[in-house]
């Protein structure tokens, strides 16, 4: 049975509190699992064991790292601002907790003898309270960077606070034709909505294809599924953790427990946005078509199962992300996002609307073929007039670039100076390239 | 939600406002597209045939009474009045700010955002031409002004007001001499009037608190027929005040205005002393006249103390000042003294000599900038008063235009300043406040003495060597200063020109 | 017996705080305190650590642009999400209005980009 929003205000006090129990557990154990999940399968993908002494197969191996980080020495840079410091941490934990508290994981269920939604709570705008606690989330990154006192960290969290803005734009964005099409911000509703696929046939075989939209809305999730890698710091957009500039980012001068939080976080962050985009785009519990022939796939306790399945899905393209593409360069990162992601989603949305208006509202020939005129003229405007990158101009020569220094320039020696070969060394001098000795760039 | 419907919008009364924010947006698309060579050209134009086309269309609804938008606009006599005022002050404004001639590039910073003083800075105020997004900048503010005078409810008014705030800001700041002056003044602009902005904000709040509505009908109606204790209303009313007052610069909400009138670009002061008062006793008279009118015995001596306040600070600064941009200021701020005494005489009278007034003294101060504009010497315009004296030797024409702008504020008859302080004071005596008229005659004579300093000093000095050159104006700002002059003569001789229009127009609309 | 359905986001979000700050503070306790001076200094690989200005110093100015897009993206956004909504409800009407403030967005962005605010080098 499909939950309402009804569902979730008759539950009782004591079933909420299980539920909350619940999904906070969940969340370790998820976590636990997804750290050694993570680095199994990149261990695989580089042809090598993994984690394999701890427990069985190693699975253990995240635990015991988790328990060994509290006893852990402390340090905490003299040049830090305590109190900062120390609140940090535990802003980026809770927000990842909290998103969860609206991510459904099934239909209605009995547990001892009550009917309640495997949910903790549903309201008319969940899917707000899921950005607004991934957004305040980078307070704590912005504000462990700046408190640490240290360079590395203020830069760090300073590109991450950019990056994760730019990048919640783009996601923001992209779920609007979800709520187009739903009609609601309930994660319920929108996973009730996407129940209903439409049965197609195919050589012969008749079966229900998904109504899952992440294909009626390909564009939408394709953005988003970007954007999320954008969002949650991770590979190939991991720059505030590049650890080849910036050491550790943000939590350079963070150890022992505190720097657990924020590990912690980050993976939390990963399933929040696994689960967002399962419950968005690939239909949220309900099955999917070879299962559904079996007619109790949607019902019970089983949906959870294709829930998590759905999650661990996504979890491993994050791992697989990570285990094939190199880091981005910051500049082409941002680019990205701001000149590509964000104009390609507000066209599609409009693109969007006005099929929709066509196929929903009874309209007049008239009307119609204006609109279908004005869709595609905005098209073409945009494709003719979409600013495309400037030529690059053809490189100055030398003499050029050493005409263009300004005045008062570090003299240089001359062009032509022949340096002869040392006669013990009877190789040749390889052939350079020339020197780039413009100092002084042009100003736009 | 299914009975959700359109709002019906009366497009033709609104056109002048919708024709002025696409010109803006479209001056902005120019920005963007256009190679720069051209730019100066194409945005000038646009401005200008904006302006003109917002101008005829405004002219076209001269008769149009009505409100429109639920209520949101009220397009009327006072409002369509107004609104022609304000494009017409502001066509010969954006005259000024395309002048070129004068200083190579123009009036405006090429580069904001360099660093003052640098090499970068010198570099470009040599020779690199000025700004051109002042002039979208400005459509935005004149639209926003125009949106100002037509709003019939507190909420739109104070969006209006921002609109038409924010452009004033930003163009305080990109003068291209004394950049360091032009961006404090923007930055002192803004910071006040965010503040006025607040107060305003909760005035509307206040009001509502006591109306439960925040169109000017209901408050009208709520003030009238409430029981209740109207502290609230009366504290709404006062916040209200301060935030348009502000505007208006009056006494004591006046502090900004000397500093910003100098360091502005000097076409940007000449557009704010004329079309932003313009705009901001347009609202004035709106709030008072439709939302208020009910609450006049009581509001009229506090604003009337107000009044005199700024007749006679603004009069007695402006006698101590020494630069002249910073004298036209306080001359401005003792103008906006006798605009109030005008609105508190209240009734069909008040409204139409107040609405006269506006429009005179808008085409005398534009062409007393006009002149500044053209003193120059090699630092820019010569501000110092000490510079102009001997300028009737040297350039008569430039300094008998200006003795004759100069007269027209003291209010030497056959001048519009004449006619229009005529005007104020004859409708406030008939509005039985001679109090105000009083103090108002007092304080002229005592502005005629700055003026006529100033008069004296230009004829009756020797030209020293640090007088500076007159330079030869543009064709822009020619035509500026010849219609700023032509204005003040015409509605000097023959005002009933002006005076019947505004009396025609003197109604509001609830 | 019901109770508002934000109530349970509330415990959720109770109980992380909880768990945070309980994690943070113990681990002073139980983890050992061995006093080293350079520990305590900032991180830079081992060269001497560069002095921070008073108040964070000053970044380049490009951090202050994004933020400023973000906002006027993120208002955007969230004009559009009611929109979404009610789209169904709103017709040709909403894709109307829609279409006139995106566009009004859009020639911002365009300025913004041909100005070069979206660049990062």
């Amino acid at each position: 049975m499909d939950p309402t929003l009804q569902t979730f205000e008759n539950d009782v006090w004591w079933i909420a509190l299980i539920k909350v129990l619940g999904v906070f557990v969940l969340l370790l154990l998820l976590t636990l699992f997804t750290i050694n999940y993570e680095r199994k399968v990149v261990a695989r993908m580089a042809v090598r064991p993994g984690p394999n002494q701890v427990g069985p197969k190693g699975w253990l191996q995240s635990l015991t790292d988790g328990l060994k980080l509290p006893f852990k020495e402390e340090i905490i840079p003299r040049t830090a601002d305590k109190v900062i410091y120390f609140i940090a941490p535990v802003i980026s934990a809770t927000c990842a907790f909290t998103a969860f508290a609206v991510i459904p994981f099934g239909p209605v269920v009995s547990i001892f003898g009550q009917q309640t939604a495997l949910q903790v709570t549903d309201v008319p705008v969940s899917v707000l309270v899921v950005l607004a606690c991934s957004s305040l989330g980078i307070y704590g990154v912005v504000l462990a960077g700046w408190a640490s006192g240290s360079t590395y960290p203020l830069l760090g969290g300073l590109r991450s606070s950019a990056q994760m803005i730019s990048y919640e734009v783009a996601m923001g964005l992209s779920i609007v034709a979800v709520f187009m099409m739903s009609g609601s911000m309930s994660t319920s509703e929108i996973v009730a909505a996407q129940g209903d696929g439409r049965e197609v046939s195919l050589f012969g075989l008749d079966f229900t294809a998904p109504g899952w939209y992440a294909v009626l809305l390909a564009p939408s999730f394709v953005i988003y599924a970007i954007s999320a890698v954008g969002e949650t710091n991770r590979a190939p957009f991991d720059l505030p953790e590049a650890e080849s500039e910036l050491v550790g980012g943000f939590h350079t001068e963070y150890s022992s427990f505190k720097f657990a939080l924020f590990f912690l976080a980050e993976y939390i962050n990963m399933i929040t946005v696994s689960a967002l985009c399962t419950t968005l785009f690939l239909g949220g519990w309900h099955a999917t078509w070879p299962i559904t022939l079996w007619s109790g796939a949607n019902t019970g306790w089983w949906p959870m199962l294709w829930f998590l399945a759905k999650v661990l899905l996504c979890l491993f393209v994050f791992i697989w992300l990570r285990a094939t593409l190199p880091r981005m360069r910051y500049d082409q990162f941002m680019r990205f996002g701001w000149k590509v992601l964000i104009p390609v989603n507000l066209v599609w949305i409009l693109l969007l609307a006005t099929v929709r208006v066509l196929q929903t509202s009874d309209l007049e020939a008239q009307t119609r073929f204006t609109l279908i005129g004005a869709a595609v003229l905005v098209v073409v405007l945009v494709a003719v007039l979409w600013p495309s990158g400037k030529k690059a101009a053809p490189a100055p020569s030398l003499a050029e670039q050493i005409a263009a220094r300004p005045q008062g320039s570090f003299p240089l020696p001359p062009l032509d100076l022949q340096v002869p070969p040392s006669p013990r060394v009877a190789r040749q001098v390889a052939e350079r390239q020339p020197a780039d000795v413009s100092s002084d760039r042009s100003e736009v | 939600m299914e009975d959700l419907k359109a709002p019906s919008i009366d497009y033709a009364a609104v056109a002048p406002i919708l024709i002025l924010f696409g010109a803006a947006c479209l001056g902005v698309v120019v920005e963007a597209f256009v190679p720069r060579r051209a730019r100066h050209a194409v945005q000038l134009t646009l401005a200008l045939l904006a302006t003109l086309a917002g101008l005829v269309v405004v002219i076209t609804q001269a008769s149009t009474r009505v409100t429109t938008a639920v209520g949101a606009l009220a397009i009327d006599g006072p409002a369509v009045f107004l609104q022609g005022a304000i494009l017409v002050l502001a066509l010969v404004s954006l005259l000024l700010m395309g002048e070129r001639k004068l200083e190579p590039g123009g009036a405006f910073v090429p580069q904001a955002a360099i660093t003052v003083g640098s090499e970068a800075d010198e570099r470009q105020a040599a020779r690199a031409p000025g700004l051109t997004e002042v002039y979208p900048i400005s459509l935005f503010a004149i639209a926003g002004m125009l949106l100002f005078v037509a709003a019939n409810d507190l909420l739109t008014m104070f969006i209006a007001l921002e609109v038409f705030s924010l452009p004033l800001y930003l163009l305080c700041a990109l003068a291209r001499r004394r950049r360091l002056l032009s961006q404090e003044a923007a930055l002192k602009y803004f910071l006040l009037g965010s503040y006025a902005s607040a107060f305003f904000l909760f005035g509307v709040a206040l009001v509502y608190g006591f109306v439960g509505a925040v169109d000017l009908a209901s408050i009208h109606t709520a003030a009238a027929e409430s029981d209740r204790d109207p502290l609230l209303l009366y504290a709404g009313l006062a916040l209200l005040s301060i935030g348009l007052l502000f505007k208006t610069a009056a006494v004591p909400f006046h502090v900004w205005t000397p500093d910003v009138y100098q360091g502005a670009p000097t076409p940007v002061t000449a557009f704010m002393a004329a079309c932003t008062k313009v705009a901001a006793f347009g609202a004035l008279l709106r709030v008072l006249y439709v939302g208020f009118n009910g609450l006049s015995w009581d509001f009229t001596p506090i604003l009337g103390v107000v009044a005199v306040l700024t007749m006679i600070i603004g009069a007695v600064l402006a006698v101590t000042q020494t630069d002249i941009k910073r004298l036209l200021a306080y001359s401005s701020i003792a103008n906006a003294g006798y605009l109030l005494v005008g609105v508190l005489a209240s009734g069909e009278r008040g409204l139409a000599s107040t609405m006269f007034y506006l429009v005179a003294y808008g085409f005398s101060v534009l062409a007393a900038f006009a002149v500044v504009t053209l003193v120059r010497d090699a630092d820019g315009e010569a501000g110092h008063l000490s510079r102009w004296a001997g300028l009737g030797r040297r350039s008569p024409l430039i300094a008998g235009l200006f003795t004759f702008i100069l007269l027209a504020f003291a209010g030497i008859p056959l001048t519009s300043g004449f006619i229009s302080k005529f005007a104020v004071f004859a409708a406030a005596m008939e509005g039985g406040q001679t109090w105000l008229v009083i103090a108002g005659v007092i304080s002229s004579i005592v502005l005629a003495f700055p003026y006529l300093r100033v008069v004296v000093m230009m004829w009756l000095s020797d030209p020293s060597d640090a007088t500076p050159t007159v330079s030869v104006p543009g064709v822009l700002t020619t035509a500026a200063l010849a219609i700023g002059v032509a204005m003040t003569l015409l509605l000097g001789v023959a005002p009933s020109l002006l005076l019947d229009l505004t009396t025609g127009a003197a109604e509001f609309v609830q | 017996m019901s109770f508002s359905p934000y109530v349970p986001i509330v415990a959720l979000f109770v109980l992380g705080a909880l768990f945070a700050l309980f994690s943070v503070s113990i681990a002073p306790i139980v983890g050992p305190k061995r006093y080293n001076r350079a520990k305590l200094d900032a991180y830079e690989c081992g060269i001497e650590p560069t002095p921070q200005p008073v108040g964070g110093g000053r970044f380049p100015v490009k951090f202050y642009l994004t933020a400023m897009l973000f906002i006027v993206f993120d208002i955007e956004t969230i004009f559009l999400y009611p929109w979404a909504v009610s789209f169904d409800a709103l017709g040709l009407f909403g894709l109307v209005e829609m279409v006139l403030f995106i566009g009004t967005v859009f020639i911002a962005y365009a300025y913004v980009w041909r100005r070069g605010g979206l660049n990062w080098d």
